[in-house]
Order: C-alpha cells, then sequence, then structure tokens
C-alpha cells in the first residue's frame, strides 16, 4: 500500500536529483497527518496570513478561529477589520501582525482570504494581489481558504459573477499548490450563518484535511445547532452506528471515532465475523454481525441500541458498499441487484427504522463515491448507487433540519486500500496521480473526515458532497 | 473546588448564608528563611527544612501538641524513597505519633493547596486543628541512574542464582551512559521546555517590555530590603541552626542595592533575543513554610486569636504548551467571583512572582474581557491591577521560590499584613508547572 513516489518524494537529496534531471516524474509531496485525538490548540506557533477585501464580513470569526487554534495572524485589511483581529489575539496571547504591502512571515502555514465583501468582477483584482504576492511563501502542505457568499444568493449578476469567479479561483489554486502537498477550499458562508463557520474553519486549516483539496462547500444555518462546539473530543459519549466496519475505511473511520470519544456500534456482514470481532473487541463495541439487505437487520440494530445504549443513537456511518464491476453489457442481473441493493436500499431501510430514534443533533454521513459523480466504465451499478446516495443526501438533510440533524456524504477518490493494491499497476499508477496532491489518499483521511461531519461543529453543513479526492481531475 | 453550601444556613440572610457552619481558621504562619540552592542550607533536606519550619510555628503558636490532628504537607522535588515527607517532618518533630500526615504535590501552588486542604478538613469537621505547609530543598534533588543501568542490574543482583560470572557478563554489558547520572532540570515533562523558555513565549506573545520586567523586579527588591530593614517579616520567620554551627536568620537574595542600570546590562537567560534574565526571574531556593488552621471555635476555646481565614478559592489549570503560566489570570477572579467579591472589595494583590514577565501577562490577563468569559467562564474582567499595587513587600525574585513553600510565605505574609495595615481582604495567585494555577481570597477575621 506504500506508494514509491512519495516515499522517494521524502528525500530531499533524491528530490533534488529528480529535479536537476528534469524528467516528467511527479514528485508528490508527503502529506502532513496529525496523530492523536483533535487537538485544543492544532495551529500553535503556525503563522496564519489573512486578507481582507472592503467591507467583507467574516474578520471576527476568523479572528476567533485562529487566536483560539493558536495560530499568529498576520492581517491586511480594514481598520475595523484589523481591530476584531487585535481583541480576539490579545485574549489568546497572540499579537496581531498588520502586513501593510510586505509578504508576511516565511512559509505561513495558512493564507485565509474574505471575499465576502466582493460585490463585481472587478473587485477580484484585490484577490489575485493577496495571493499573487503570498502563495509562493506557503509552507508545505500549507492551507489555503477562501471566503465568499453563496452565488446563489447574490443580489445581482455581477455579485454572483464575482462569487462564481471565486470558486474556479479556489480550485485553480488547489492544483497549483498540490504538488507542496498543500490544498485550497472555498467555503461559500450564507447570510446569517457566520455563527457556524469557526469549526468548519478550523478543521479544514488542520492536518487532519490533509486529502481534502480543491473543494467548494457552503455554511448555511439550515440545521438547529449547538449552542457549545467542543474543540477536543468531540464525539464524547455519543452513539455511533458505523456499516462495514470490519475493514478497510470503516475499521479506520471505526477507530478514529472511538479514540474521539464515540460509543459504538458495528454492523458487518457474518462473513466478516473473525475481522469484525476483532476491532469490536480493540474498541470495545458493540457488533452485530448481519447481512444489511437482510430485512430484519433495520430492527436487529434498532433492539441492539435499546439493549447496550437505552435507545440512544447520534450518528449513523453508512459505510457499507461493495462493487461487483463489469462492462454493463456483460453485467448479470445479480451484480446489478447486489451492488443497488446493499449500496442504496439496505440503507434507506436502515434509515428508516434508525432515524426517527436518533437523538436531536444527531448526523448522518453517507459514503459515495467519485464514481457516482463522474461515472466509471465497468460500474455502471456502483457509480448508479453512489450518485444515488448523494441524490438522497441532498433530499434528506431538509426533512431532519428542524432536528438538528446534519446529512453528508464523502466521495473518496483513490484511497489506498488492499482493494486498491491488487488494480494493475498502470491503472493504479494512473489513479493515484491523476489529482493535485499526485497521491492517493489513506483511509485516514476519510476516516477524519467522516469524524469531523458527524462532531457538533459540522452543523453547518448539511446535504452536501465532500470529495477526498486530493483534487481529482475528474468529475465536478 | 467550590465552596460547600449548606442547606441549613438558607434562612440568613448575609453573604455568610453560603458559609459552612463549622469555620477554618488562619492563626498564624512561620517559615525557614529563603536562602539561594547550594548556599547556606545545602546540608539540610527537605525534611529537615520542614521541621525547621515547624518547630518555628509551634514556638510562635504554642498549641499543646496533643490538640492537633493532623499535618497537610506539601513538597515538589520530593526524596523518592520517603515521599511522605510530611509524616517524617511530624515523626522528628516528634508530635504524637497519632497525628496524621499526608504529603501533596501541586508543583507551585503546593502550599496554597495543603492550605486549602486543611481548612475543608476543619470545615468538614475532619479535624479542629491542622498544620499546613512545604517544604524543598534544590540543593538535594536526587540525581538518577538511566533507567537501563536499573534494567540491566536488577535481573542479575536480584537472582539467587547469580554468580560471580554474572556479574562479570554483567559489567562487560554495561555501558557509558548507562552510568551517567541525569541531570535534574525544570523542565516540563510533555513539551520538554524549561520553565523560563514558557515564560519568554509568554512575554513575547504578550508583548511584555523587558523594561517592564526589571521595574517589576526592582519595586519588588526595593519593598522586600525595605521590608526587613522594618523588621516587618521577623514575626514569620524563624532562625534555622544550620549543621556546621551557622545560625540563618534571614533570606539571602534580596539585593535592596538593586537598580536598573545594572539590570540592565544582565544578558538574557533564555533565549538569544530574550527579555528575561537573572533578576527578572526568580532563583532556585531552598526553604520550608508551615501554618497553623484551627475550627473557629477551638481557636477560641484554646485561647488563640485568629488572623485570617479563606473566603474562596480556585485550582485551575491550562494547556501547558501553550501559556503555561497565565493560569493565575483564570484562579484569581474565579476565587474572587466565589467569595461573592469583586475587585473593589480586594485590599490586597499578592501574586507570586515566578518571572516578572509572568506576573505582567497575568495582569494583562486580568483586565481583559474577553480573555474572562472564555477562559475564566466568568461575565466580566476582575479589572485593572497596576504593577505597583501588587506585593506590597516583595514576591518571589527577592524573596526566593522553595516551590513548596511560596504558597505558605505568601498567606502568612499577607495574614500579618490584613492585621498590621487594618485590611479586610487579600488575594492570591500562584501560576506552576503542568500549567497549574491556583487564587485565594484571604479574609480577615
Amino acid at each position: 500500500m506504500s506508494d514509491y513516489l512519495v516515499n522517494l518524494g521524502a528525500n530531499p537529496r533524491a528530490r533534488k536529483a529528480v529535479k536537476l534531471t528534469g524528467l516528467p516524474i511527479p514528485m508528490p509531496q508527503k502529506l502532513r497527518r496529525a496523530e492523536g485525538p483533535w487537538e485544543e490548540r492544532p495551529l500553535l506557533g503556525a503563522a496564519a496570513l489573512v486578507g481582507l477585501a472592503e467591507g467583507s464580513a467574516l474578520a471576527d470569526p476568523v479572528a476567533h478561529t485562529l487566536a483560539a487554534a493558536g495560530a499568529d495572524a498576520h492581517v491586511a485589511g480594514s481598520a475595523d477589520q484589523l481591530a476584531a483581529f487585535a481583541e480576539h489575539g490579545a485574549a489568546q496571547g497572540h499579537p496581531v501582525t498588520e502586513l501593510a504591502g510586505e509578504e508576511g512571515p516565511r512559509k505561513p502555514r495558512a493564507l485565509v482570504y474574505d471575499a465576502t465583501g466582493v460585490t463585481h468582477p472587478r473587485e477580484l483584482k484585490q484577490v489575485y494581489s493577496f495571493f499573487h504576492d503570498r502563495l509562493r511563501s506557503l509552507d508545505r502542505c500549507g492551507r489555503v481558504v477562501v471566503l465568499a457568499r453563496p452565488a446563489a444568493e447574490a443580489a445581482d449578476p455581477f455579485a454572483a459573477s464575482a462569487r462564481q469567479a471565486l470558486e474556479g479561483f479556489a480550485r485553480s489554486v488547489a492544483k497549483e499548490i498540490g504538488r507542496k502537498g498543500a490544498t485550497a477550499q472555498i467555503l461559500f458562508v450564507g447570510e446569517g450563518a457566520e455563527g457556524r463557520l469557526e469549526p468548519v474553519l478550523r478543521w479544514l486549516l488542520t492536518e487532519r484535511s490533509a486529502y481534502v483539496t480543491g473543494r467548494p462547500l457552503t455554511v448555511s444555518a439550515g440545521v438547529a445547532a449547538a449552542a457549545d462546539v467542543p474543540p477536543t473530543r468531540p464525539l464524547d459519549g455519543k452513539v455511533v452506528l458505523v456499516t462495514g466496519a470490519a475493514q478497510g475505511i470503516g475499521a479506520e473511520t471505526a477507530r478514529v471515532m472511538a479514540r474521539e470519544g464515540a460509543r459504538l456500534v458495528i454492523v458487518d456482514h457474518p462473513s466478516q465475523e473473525a475481522p469484525a470481532a476483532k476491532i469490536a473487541d480493540e474498541l470495545g463495541a458493540a457488533l452485530l454481525l448481519a447481512d444489511v439487505t437482510d430485512g430484519g437487520t433495520p430492527g436487529a440494530i434498532a433492539d441492539l441500541l435499546d439493549e447496550r445504549f437505552g435507545g440512544a443513537l447520534d450518528a449513523i456511518v453508512h459505510n457499507a458498499g461493495v462493487t461487483r464491476d463489469k462492462m454493463l453489457v456483460n453485467m448479470a442481473e445479480d451484480r446489478w441487484d447486489m451492488v443497488l441493493g446493499v449500496n442504496l436500499l439496505a440503507l434507506m431501510a436502515m434509515d428508516e427504522v434508525l432515524v426517527p430514534k436518533m437523538r436531536d443533533g444527531g448526523r448522518m454521513v453517507f459514503l459515495s463515491s467519485i464514481a457516482g459523480i463522474a461515472g466509471n466504465a465497468g460500474q455502471s451499478n456502483y457509480a448508479a448507487s453512489k450518485a444515488g446516495v448523494i441524490g438522497y443526501v441532498r433530499a434528506l438533510a431538509p426533512t431532519v433540519a428542524a432536528r438538528g440533524i446534519a446529512v453528508n456524504a464523502v466521495a473518496p477518490g483513490f484511497i489506498e486500500t488492499p482493494m486498491t493494491a491488487r488494480m494493475p499497476f498502470a491503472n493504479r499508477e494512473a489513479a493515484r496521480r491523476i489529482c493535485a496532491l499526485s497521491q492517493g489518499g489513506l483511509p485516514v483521511d476519510v476516516a477524519e473526515t467522516v469524524t469531523f461531519l458527524s462532531s457538533p461543529g459540522a452543523a453547518g453543513l448539511s446535504g452536501q458532497v465532500l470529495r477526498i479526492c486530493g483534487g481529482m481531475m475528474l468529475g465536478a | 473546588m467550590p465552596t460547600k453550601k449548606t442547606t441549613t444556613a438558607k434562612k440568613k440572610t448575609s453573604r455568610a448564608k453560603a458559609a459552612p457552619k463549622r469555620r477554618a481558621v488562619l492563626i498564624g504562619g512561620m517559615r525557614t528563611p529563603f536562602v539561594r540552592s547550594f548556599g547556606q542550607l545545602l546540608k539540610m533536606d527537605t525534611i529537615a527544612l520542614g521541621v525547621e519550619a515547624m518547630k518555628g510555628l509551634l514556638e510562635r503558636y504554642p498549641v499543646p501538641y496533643k490538640e492537633i490532628d493532623s499535618v497537610v504537607w506539601g513538597g515538589v522535588v520530593l526524596p523518592s524513597t520517603t515521599v511522605n515527607i510530611g509524616r517524617e517532618i511530624a515523626l522528628d518533630m516528634a508530635l504524637p505519633p497519632t497525628v496524621e500526615c499526608t504529603t501533596m504535590t501541586r508543583a507551585c501552588t503546593t502550599s496554597l493547596y495543603t492550605a486549602a486542604q486543611a481548612a475543608a478538613a476543619i470545615e468538614r469537621g475532619d479535624a479542629d486543628v491542622v498544620i499546613s505547609g512545604g517544604s524543598d530543598s534544590l540543593s538535594n534533588a536526587e540525581l538518577t541512574m538511566p533507567r537501563s543501568l536499573m534494567h540491566k542490574v536488577a535481573p542479575v543482583a536480584m537472582s539467587r542464582k547469580s554468580g560471580p560470572a554474572d556479574y562479570a557478563k554483567l559489567i562487560t554489558q554495561l555501558k557509558p551512559k548507562d552510568l551517567v547520572p541525569q541531570r535534574p532540570a525544570v523542565k516540563e515533562r510533555t513539551t520538554g521546555e524549561l520553565m523560563g523558555e514558557s515564560a519568554e513565549k509568554m512575554a513575547v506573545r504578550h508583548q511584555i517590555a523587558r523594561e517592564a520586567q526589571d521595574a517589576l523586579a526592582l519595586q519588588s527588591h526595593h519593598r522586600a530590603a525595605a521590608a526587613v530593614a522594618a523588621g516587618r517579616f521577623a514575626d514569620e520567620i524563624t532562625a534555622v541552626d544550620a549543621p556546621g554551627g551557622k545560625r540563618v536568620h534571614a533570606d539571602d537574595l534580596i539585593r535592596g542595592d538593586a537598580s536598573l542600570e545594572k539590570m540592565a546590562k544582565l544578558r538574557p537567560a533564555f533565549a538569544k533575543d530574550g527579555t528575561l534574565t537573572a533578576a527578572n526571574s526568580s532563583a532556585l531556593t531552598d526553604g520550608a513554610g508551615a501554618l497553623l488552621w484551627m475550627e473557629a471555635g477551638k481557636a477560641k476555646a484554646l485561647g488563640f486569636t485568629p488572623k485570617a481565614a479563606f473566603a474562596a478559592w480556585s485550582f485551575d489549570a491550562v494547556d501547558p504548551g501553550d501559556q503555561m503560566l497565565i493560569g493565575p489570570a483564570i484562579s484569581m477572579p474565579r476565587s474572587v467571583h466565589r467569595a461573592g467579591m469583586s475587585l473593589a472589595d480586594i485590599d490586597l494583590v499578592d501574586i507570586h512572582e515566578a518571572f516578572a514577565a509572568q506576573v505582567l501577562c497575568v495582569l494583562k490577563m486580568l483586565a481583559n474581557e474577553r480573555f474572562a468569559v472564555e477562559w475564566a467562564g466568568l461575565d466580566a474582567a476582575l479589572g485593572t491591577i497596576a504593577p505597583e499595587d501588587i506585593n506590597v513587600h516583595g514576591g518571589s525574585i527577592p524573596l526566593g521560590h522553595p516551590f513548596a513553600a511560596t504558597g505558605a510565605r505568601m498567606v502568612s505574609t499577607m495574614a500579618n499584613e490584613l492585621v498590621l495595615a487594618d485590611k479586610a481582604t487579600a488575594l492570591l495567585g500562584i501560576c506552576g508547572a503542568g500549567g497549574v494555577s491556583a487564587g485565594v481570597v484571604l479574609e480577615r477575621v
């Protein structure tokens, strides 16, 4: 499962040698990934450069996010905006430096730009200037986040154009900085959703979002949110159901969620008894061996929840899935039925029983796939099921928002697993390199993302699809 | 550890309704001179120092030994084979063997903590007369041998079957690094930082200038020197006869002739371009301090006049990797809040001077509204306290800082100050290793 080019690239001499030869060999940067549980101050000691367009509205939440995460902010903005940074900085012991013209400190860990004040494409020039002067200095595995208002909420076509332009900008930056392991995202923050921004921005700025890049996300206030968002151990005491958790991404997800305090219920197919029992034992999880397509399974899960956790349920991670690849013309009916049954119909049947049981403030995370977004030859069944998940998530989200339940999907790209290790070399190589970061992701990248989407701080995100793809060129 | 509320007191109307029926009162405190480590008290270990402080206390406040219920002692650098030094001190003092003894450790806040535990035990009804305190002899910190030595030697030494050949083989297996003792250092276990390095970081982050630090250190030295000259500490310090016949009767770190010019010449101690120097930091010190606590009725029955009592306390902790020494900015306002008071009710403020920079950081955050809300969980900041308005008789920079004795020194000096200056309240704050902190409101009774 190890990537020989990432390993080679981690050796500075080899890196230099490849550069000298001028060969078109990609030198992916070894990604910095956080180890251990969520930290109180994940950015302690890191410099963050912040630019704010004139009239931008997010100085206060951005200032608090950075100061509370331990970052030292270097800010270019108006006097009012600087005052917000000074106030939050002082309270956290992080003096704010004004960025007046100069580039700022060397190797900042993050560049954050608040473009919510941009109302016309001609004002985009200030975004260009800010990044043009400073992007080169961004630390390896650094973060770029652009903040904007949603284009759909624009008052006029000019504002809508400017906002949409920022998405194209951020996606391109992601592709440009991928070779240094850095990522870029754009967050569209709806009017009235400013209070939901901090945990989302904070997470994107940490090393836990290592393989998420080039993503547009919308922060909205549609889901009722808890007043108190814990900065650490986000799942403390939460009862979480993870299906298909015996191995691979599901097992890693269960591990990370347990690390953050979740009390787990694990469901996997009876054929997976040995690995499922091992992980349940490791994590102290309740285990149900059942076929998710079996009509009795949802009820059996509900019974297990009643018995072990007094009927409580705080989050569901629909991870169980299968592939039965074949070109459509050669695909036997059972392959279609199997994939649609496990990947789509089963989770709907479970939700029918389990969603009414969920406590307020719950979270649902569905595993979709890049195949469900871009389509893939030989995977018409799989892609249909994973696209079906996306449609389901988008429509389900508003129906449970009033209960404070957020519903999202993640779409992993190429993840280094035993399954992908069995792919033919050329296919695997191609899949690894056709993304901005020039490497595959790890199961832990998906696990960290699912954990974040299951946390109280993810209330600002619902009905969304978050790709964990390293900036893969395929799909939207 | 919130003040325990009693339900029966509800009928009364005043602030006293939250007070327990039993009240722990402070009769007084005594300490040894605080002297530079590896100096005049080199030959006295932490137990010997503790004995001297307790002896001085019981001579000054002669409570019959049989009335003493327990000793709540503390230490930071503890001898590894005799950790419950409180018990050893009581036995060496020839207190009745039935006196119950505990030893606690909570970094530099230790003897505020042992004092609070003594008060709590009395107010719970566990005891009527308690001695609290703490002692530390940095001069007698143990050198530890590498664990690898123990791991190699123990199996051979502890086996009955080992013969000369085994020992010979063992010797060939030992490497030089197994035999080099580990140097003790005031280093954080989790971050590896020296405490001065943590304070240096805080000075940078809160933009505390070297000049302000030196000014506070100077003020503290001058005040301590003036207090000594006026005999102000005579009722708090007991002379110690060191082995060899020398009588040590005074603190030896105070520099009455200190000046800003001299201080300005010192090089930074912890970072190349740093602002912390030997002059604006506290030094390694040996010493001990003891406090005598009684239940109010018991004090009356025994004929003692109490000086003060703890109105409230707050013990807290912060992330040592972030701002390790900022804790008093949380504990001090919390204790004031718990006492049902505001800054206007506080007459004296005494803050442990680990480093002048750290004290100034704490003062800055005590006035910061947002800090009060986000860190201390209070509605409003305690308020602005000028550096001139704290530590009326100096602090740990001139007086020295035997870790576990500093809290007892502060309580003792402030209790006397309440009486001598006819004041009602004093607010105490201490920061400590590991990010722990303490705040206490002392009130006159």
